[in-house]
């Protein structure tokens, strides 16, 4: 049993979106086989105006259990750190949530917006957008490097635009059945069992990666690293082990991987010649080579394997 | 007797930040203000940019119609850059929208909108028990059956895009991908699930086809007393209960509906450009009055600013024409004034007029008797519209009778796709201006960009809800859901469930509506810098 709150800042509602696709369990089994019950969620709540005020007033007065505290969407402190650009409740919603975070037994950031700022900090950043406890690669963020909730721990951040929906409803579980002792969170405070491996790791495309063959938009086989710009070798993320909707990821769609578990996302800001392209030297060499690798080795490996006669794209057939 | 005011914040379920202001007479609303509460800027990031920045920013603009926006911001650059497009390319964007708006239908009615009919105020209606035995938040019958399949068409574009939500598979000449026989049945497959889990079972009660031959107000009402299973189905009880309830008599709006279209036909937009649009739309694009269609010219957009709060600027321009609004300082909805700036949504208007976008408008779209061969027609809601007028019933039957149509409609096109064609069209890049549009689920959705020195000079997004949410206009006419919000009782002020149940019947998605506005400012910006 735990009371979540959960609420939504500058954001889109994808990751609740990504949410409601969850399957074992569904988004109804986490609700009535585990226990999880939500305080109020600005898509499914049925509390509207005075009462949500109320029920916050509440938590922070402590008259009600918050065990978990959500948070989607960037944290808004424009315009000159005010956060008016972000009412919510009848108050800048920045200072709901740093008064929240102070009774919140764990604080779960989902989404990049929340865990770094995502795009609504790309430079102008109009918004004063930044993450609940980093922005971009920075500790620190809105709550500052040092916070921890009540239950001990840091910001748990789950990152992805969107984050998986397994991603989210595990470490919920994991609250819920007391394993969060077992959570373990990298530099990015991102839980290790969902982001130590690459998107790379189980790419249908991993054999032409290995022999450098080129691939392309609407063509099938090929690599998607050396022309289109994929982040599949440099991103930690379980795309291609837990697959999205239950079916497939971007790199089997043979969409380039953007590496929006990274908290560079979206990578080099938007500038030109960044966008499903990959940025070279000299119009060859990559700029960014796998994660691990140096570029001299990685150039000279790749330029051999470039001039193997034998290397030919392994695709699928149409039919 | 007196005049209350009533201070609504968050009204909550609107996807995004809608506070409400309305005032009471005698139990009535007699004056109602939209306050959009928040600010992102996308546009403003997106200036000076990749010219290719939109397809993965502006998806993110909004969750809930991702796909679309993909659909526009991939449009807009069809249309900039002269792209071909290969019959493939074309149905695999359309499978895409449809797609989603289909996964929009069952999770917006469940989790949004029929949980407001369990609230107590319908207590004393024989329907009631029935209704929340069905609908009440995630322990109703089919709250759950429904809200569970509605993450099966998002599989479908998936197979296709990758994920769901925010995937940028569909890029200027085309589609990323390049599906195999596998993907295709397995789409073909789920879209039968989704069928035998709830379309037919849980929601019509009777086949596709049986449904799809109602063509009037009568026909639907014979329908639902035909037998017990259409009576019984979720369907059959929304129209019963919603007569009931008395949803058919409030939430009117303006009366005047704008639908920018969709699905563009994969023999007729292969050479992609703004004139040829409305001819090559499967759901017709259109302006209708309240009497007589007008043919959609996206020139006659205009957006004010009067409401708004951006500074400097002139009411009534034309997205590429817009100055650079500046924020301004907002206030919370207790402090606000409402004869100055309220909101951070802007107000577009149609030649002038403000008008409702969404599905009703679409389905009032599909009855326009000059729709050619290729387009939908679909008298129903040409007679509802004349027999009962707008209202939240109206609005909801529109959004729901959709589905089967677009089930078919994903058959149909999985159907045409060519295995052995092709997918993509590498483009020439260049500079000039685009316009892309789309139906969202919500409605009408709108991209306008401008290239320059290979960079976005200009980008203009303008979302279904920035019509029906936006503040009053220059001569302060006021919006689509201030409008609808007259003359709408209120039981009980502690609890006005009537307010919300206005704003769900339009699903307004208030992120949409913020970006919407503003990101026009940094666009500006970079012209000064010219």
């Amino acid at each position: 049993m735990a009371n979540v709150l959960w609420l939504q800042g500058g954001a889109c509602s994808g990751n609740t979106m990504s949410f409601l696709n969850a399957e074992e369990p569904t988004v109804v089994e986490l609700i009535t086989d585990f226990g999880l019950n939500i305080l109020w969620h600005p898509t499914t709540g049925l509390q509207i105006g005075d009462q949500v005020q109320d029920l916050l007033k509440d938590i922070l007065a402590g008259k009600v259990q918050m065990d978990i505290l959500v948070y989607e969407g960037s944290l808004i402190q424009g315009p000159n750190n005010t956060g008016t650009m972000n009412y919510f409740a009848d108050r800048p919603m920045m200072d709901w949530i740093k008064e929240l975070s102070e009774v919140a037994g764990y604080v779960v950031a989902i989404g990049d917006c929340a865990t770094w700022g995502g795009i609504p900090a790309v430079p102008p950043n109009p918004s004063e957008s930044t993450g609940l406890q980093f922005h971009k690669k920075n500790k620190g963020g809105f709550l500052g490097a040092d916070y921890v909730s009540k239950g001990g721990l840091p910001v748990i951040n789950i990152p992805g635009c969107p984050a998986h929906p397994d991603w989210i409803t595990q470490i919920l579980v994991a609250i819920s059945v007391g394993r969060i002792g077992d959570v373990q969170i990298d530099d990015y405070h991102r839980p290790k069992t969902f982001f130590t491996d690459f998107v790379q790791t189980g790419c249908t495309n991993v054999v032409n990666f290995a022999q450098k063959v080129d691939g392309g938009f609407g063509r099938r086989g090929g690599c998607l690293f050396y022309e289109v710009g994929c982040r599949g070798p440099m991103t930690r993320a379980s795309c291609n082990n837990i697959l999205w909707n239950r079916q497939s990821s971007k790199t089997r769609a043979n969409h380039p991987c953007l590496g929006c578990t990274e908290p560079g996302f979206p990578h080099h800001d938007l500038k030109k010649g960044s966008v499903m392209k990959t940025m070279k030297y000299m119009g060859t060499f990559p700029k960014e080579v796998p994660e691990g690798r140096t570029k001299l080795a990685y150039y000279m490996e790749a330029g051999f394997q470039k001039i193997m006669p034998s290397n030919k794209t392994v695709q699928e057939t149409s039919k | 007797m007196s005049v209350k005011e009533l201070n609504i914040s968050p009204v909550g379920r609107v996807e995004g930040d809608l506070d409400v202001k309305v005032y009471i007479d005698n139990g009535k609303v007699t004056r109602a203000h939209t306050q959009a509460a928040m600010f992102r800027g996308f546009e403003k990031i997106m200036a000076g940019k990749d010219p290719q920045s939109g397809l993965v920013v502006t998806p993110r603009i909004c969750g809930i119609c991702g796909g679309s926006h993909l659909y526009c911001a991939s449009s807009a650059l069809d249309t900039a850059w002269g792209t071909k497009l290969t019959p493939n390319a074309l149905l695999l964007r359309a499978i895409g929208q449809a797609s989603e708006t289909l996964q929009s239908i069952p999770r917006w009615f469940y989790a949004i909108f029929a949980t407001d009919l369990a609230n107590k105020k319908y207590a004393d209606k024989p329907l009631y028990k029935e209704v929340v035995k069905r609908w009440s938040a995630y322990v109703g019958e089919t709250f759950q059956i429904g809200l569970t399949a509605s993450g099966l068409p998002v599989q479908i574009y998936a197979l296709f895009g990758g994920q769901w939500p925010h995937s940028s598979y569909m890029v200027p000449g085309g589609v990323m991908c390049a599906p195999t026989l596998k993907d295709i049945t397995r789409a073909h497959a789920i879209l039968a699930q989704f069928k035998n889990d709830w379309l037919e079972p849980v929601w019509l009660g009777c086949s596709i086809e049986r449904y799809m031959e109602i063509k009037t107000w009568d026909d639907m009402l014979a329908w639902v007393e035909e037998n017990e299973s259409q009576r019984n189905s979720d369907l059959g009880l929304l129209i019963r209960a919603g007569i009931e309830f008395g949803l058919d008599k409030f939430g009117q709006g303006v009366g005047k509906f704008l639908a920018t279209g969709t699905y563009l036909h994969k023999d007729m937009y292969n050479n992609p450009t703004i004139e040829g649009r409305n001819d090559a739309l499967i759901s017709s694009s259109g302006f209708f009055d309240g009497e007589n269609y007008h043919v959609f010219d996206h020139m006659k957009i205009s957006e004010h600013v009067k409401h708004s709060w951006y500074d400097n600027q002139k009411d009534g321009l034309h997205p590429w024409d817009e100055p650079l609004p500046t924020p301004m300082k907002s206030q919370t909805l207790h402090e606000t004034d409402f004869d100055n700036q309220y909101s951070w949504a802007k107000s577009p208007r149609y030649d002038g007029h403000a008008a409702e976008a969404g599905p009703l408008a679409r389905a009032i779209m599909n009855a326009n008797p000059a729709n050619k061969d290729h387009q939908i027609q679909d008298p129903l809601f040409g007679d509802i519209i004349k027999k009962l007028g707008p209202s939240v019933f109206t609005r909801v039957l529109a959004r729901v009778h959709e589905a089967p149509r677009i089930y078919t409609f994903i058959e149909k096109w999985l159907s045409e796709i060519d295995l052995d064609g092709e997918f993509y069209v590498k483009p020439v890049e260049k500079d000039g201006k685009g316009f892309g549009a789309t139906e969202a689920a919500r409605g009408a959705l709108a991209h306008w960009i401008e290239i320059e020195n290979g960079v976005i000079k200009n980008y203009q997004v303008m979302a279904p809800t920035t019509w029906n949410v936006g503040p009053q206009d220059g001569n302060d006419n006021p919006g689509p859901i201030e409008t609808a919000l007259l003359g709408t009782e209120i039981e009980d002020p502690s609890d006005p469930v009537e307010v919300g149940i206005v704003a769900r019947s339009f699903d307004s998605c208030l992120v949409c509506t913020v970006h919407a506005h503003d990101a026009h400012s940094g666009v500006e910006l970079s012209r000064f810098k010219l």
